[in-house]
């Protein structure tokens, strides 16, 4: 038997430094580790709230970034409700990194379209600050976003700096647009009728709630895409991050640690796979 | 590396009694109906019982207590030696291995207890009502995981020496013995084929698990409903499970975290913030726990998730059996053809 790993379940202790409000429901919080805590774009960590519990997110700051980290979380269940009623100074405890980010090295050369919706533009927002550092090594990016109204939009600023990259193009949509709203209004696969990718040199992200996600893949599907080069986010209830306690099972899968991204390939027998 | 050696039951009575300050031992006692682990002291030495199937607590529970501090477990130092455990157990090991001793993370207390653990595993002599070890391909004696397997035949102990670790505690302790006789080994193969025998009879019609794993990706909503109607949700079939693995995570002042033992049988398990529950429905929770068992851990895993303990269905107070379902399924479709 080789040497067991002493800290597998040692939080590290990580400070809230600064509390940032995207929209009525979602807030970023940033955190300042005691100790080093590295990441790569895509791998989840544990949140865990002293004495209370923990829960799974996806950092949405850029990995190339050591001494801080960001996590924009929306409030929709126990202990999220709580994290929300965090104020700076407060200190949390961070496991991981868990699991297999998007796989870099497939996106380098290509055209890189990216679909999120509502809440999965943070864990997207780290993957385009990953890309906008390496933008060299990238023919193109296309970002299509879409959220229910132009209020539950996050990261506004942050839009705008996307769309003054060169290679980066942004389209939005939102469900139910308001008098101010002058971008797309209509479900966020609508987006994919307006832009124009070669689908040959391309390869597709997509990060968003199951439904969303569902008809997102059809879409890039019936667009020409093939299976192996569309990649999935999937959110399951992830808990110990190390392939151990079956709550994220999805098949032969463990998501936490096989995951949380998968070319859709290697999920698409999976039964009930946007449940 | 399979080696024999026989000593006089009083002899190794004794040998247990010498060596309990430098173990802590386990073995199957009779409770009332039952038999269970407990510990071994010098009063209770000669009332260990031998060679009966499965003690009511799985194997499991030496490696994964029910619950524990994960932070700052409790460690202890003095060897263990688990007595009695029969082969559907140590054959259920093999999976929890792969989980909990992922060469990516190793699981530190579930990795001590292992290397502390001496396993001296029994033949069992004769079967329960439940027992299906065979119908999975596993033998009535341990054929893995075991350092060291014994029968009780005639007053004596034959020891079957399994593994380096289980030699290495023979040479330490066994200092008077005798080789195994012809008649001796012919009388235990006698023992083992009348097991299987029985075994095989009991289970006419029960499909293999290759078979059960392909019944079940074929099987309709509708049986597992059916078989679901009286479920629960008491978990106790994946309790007593040798081969369940699944835990929660409790927080605990001070970021400790405690590790409780967890099932996809109760309400909520794969639930996630926003509210998706996949395994809401009931039946679909039921189905959960065998496509878990059947059909994806052998596309994962190459030990079997089922060793046919048959312990989920004496445990169910709703009374479900689970070979009823596969022998329906099979018959299903051997009609079907």
């Amino acid at each position: 038997m080789t040497t067991a790993t002493v800290d597998l379940y040692k939080p590290v202790k990580a400070t809230l430094t600064k509390v940032i409000e995207e929209s009525p429901t979602i807030k970023t919080f940033v955190l300042e580790p005691e100790a080093e805590f590295s990441f790569k774009t895509g791998q989840f960590i544990e949140l865990i709230l002293e004495g209370i519990g923990e829960a799974p997110f996806t950092p949405s700051s850029s990995p190339l970034v050591k001494d801080q980290i960001e996590v924009t979380i929306m409030k929709a269940g126990f202990v999220t409700g709580k994290i929300h009623n965090l104020e700076e100074g407060a200190v949390m405890g961070i496991r991981g990194p868990y699991g297999r980010g998007y796989p870099l090295e497939k996106l380098y050369g290509k055209e890189v379209l990216v679909l999120g919706g509502g809440c999965g533009f943070a864990p997207i927002r780290s993957l385009l600050y990953n890309l906008e550092a390496e933008q060299n090594k990238i023919k193109k990016l296309t970002f299509c976003y879409g959220s229910k109204t132009p209020k539950d939009c996050i990261y506004k600023g942050y839009i705008d700096h996307l769309r003054s990259i060169d290679k980066f193009e942004v389209y939005r949509s939102v469900d139910k647009a308001d008098e101010e709203w002058n971008e797309t209004e209509g479900v966020v696969t609508c987006l994919l009728d307006e832009i124009s990718v070669n689908v040959e040199e391309s390869v597709a992200v997509v990060v968003g709630p199951p439904i969303m996600m569902k008809f997102g893949v059809q879409k890039l599907l019936d667009m020409g895409f093939p299976e192996h080069k569309i990649f999935l986010s999937m959110e399951k209830n992830m808990s110990c991050g190390l392939g151990k306690c079956g709550h994220c099972m999805m098949r032969k899968y463990f998501v936490c640690k096989d995951g949380p991204v998968f070319s859709y390939d290697e999920i698409k027998d999976q039964p009930d796979i946007w449940k | 590396m399979d080696s024999y050696y026989t000593l006089p039951k009083s002899n190794w009575d004794a040998l247990l009694s010498s060596i309990l300050s430098d173990y802590d031992i386990y073995a199957p006692f009779r409770f009332d109906d039952t038999t269970e682990y407990s510990v071994v002291n010098e009063k209770n030495v000669n009332d260990i019982i031998y060679n009966q199937p499965k003690p009511s607590s799985p194997l499991k529970t030496f490696f994964l207590p029910v619950k524990e501090n994960v932070i700052n477990p409790v460690k202890s130092d003095k060897k263990r030696i688990v007595m009695g455990a029969p082969s559907c157990d140590l054959s259920g090991l093999s999976i929890l291995d792969e989980i909990y001793l992922d060469k990516d993370y190793i699981d530190p207390n579930y990795s001590r207890r292992r290397e502390n653990t001496l396993l001296i595993g029994f033949d069992c002599h004769t079967t329960q009502e439940y027992c299906h070890c065979t119908a999975y391909g596993f033998k009535s004696y341990p054929e893995e995981n075991a350092d060291i397997v014994i029968s009780l035949i005639d007053n004596k102990i034959l020891l079957n020496i399994k593994s380096e670790k289980g030699e290495r505690f023979r040479s330490s302790w066994v200092n008077s013995y005798e080789r195994i006789t012809d008649k001796e080994f012919s009388t235990l193969s006698d023992i083992h084929n009348a097991v299987r025998e029985m075994l095989i009879n009991k289970n006419a019609g029960l499909p293999d698990y290759e078979q059960t794993s392909k019944l079940i990706k074929e099987s309709d909503e509708d049986i597992w409903q059916r078989y679901a109607d009286t479920c629960v949700s008491c978990g106790a079939c994946s309790a007593i499970c040798p081969t369940c693995s699944c835990f929660l995570f409790i927080e605990r002042p001070e970021f400790e975290k405690v590790r409780s033992i967890d099932t996809c049988q109760y309400p909520g398990f794969e639930r996630v913030a926003a509210g998706e529950d996949p395994l809401r429905p009931l039946p679909k929770r039921f189905q959960n726990r065998y496509m878990c068992k059947y059909v994806w851990k052998p596309e994962k895993f190459e030990p079997k998730a089922c060793t046919g303990c048959g312990r989920c269905i004496e445990a169910c107070i709703g009374e479900i059996n689970k070979n009823d379902l596969f022998r329906e399924l099979n018959k299903k479709e051997t009609v079907t053809i």
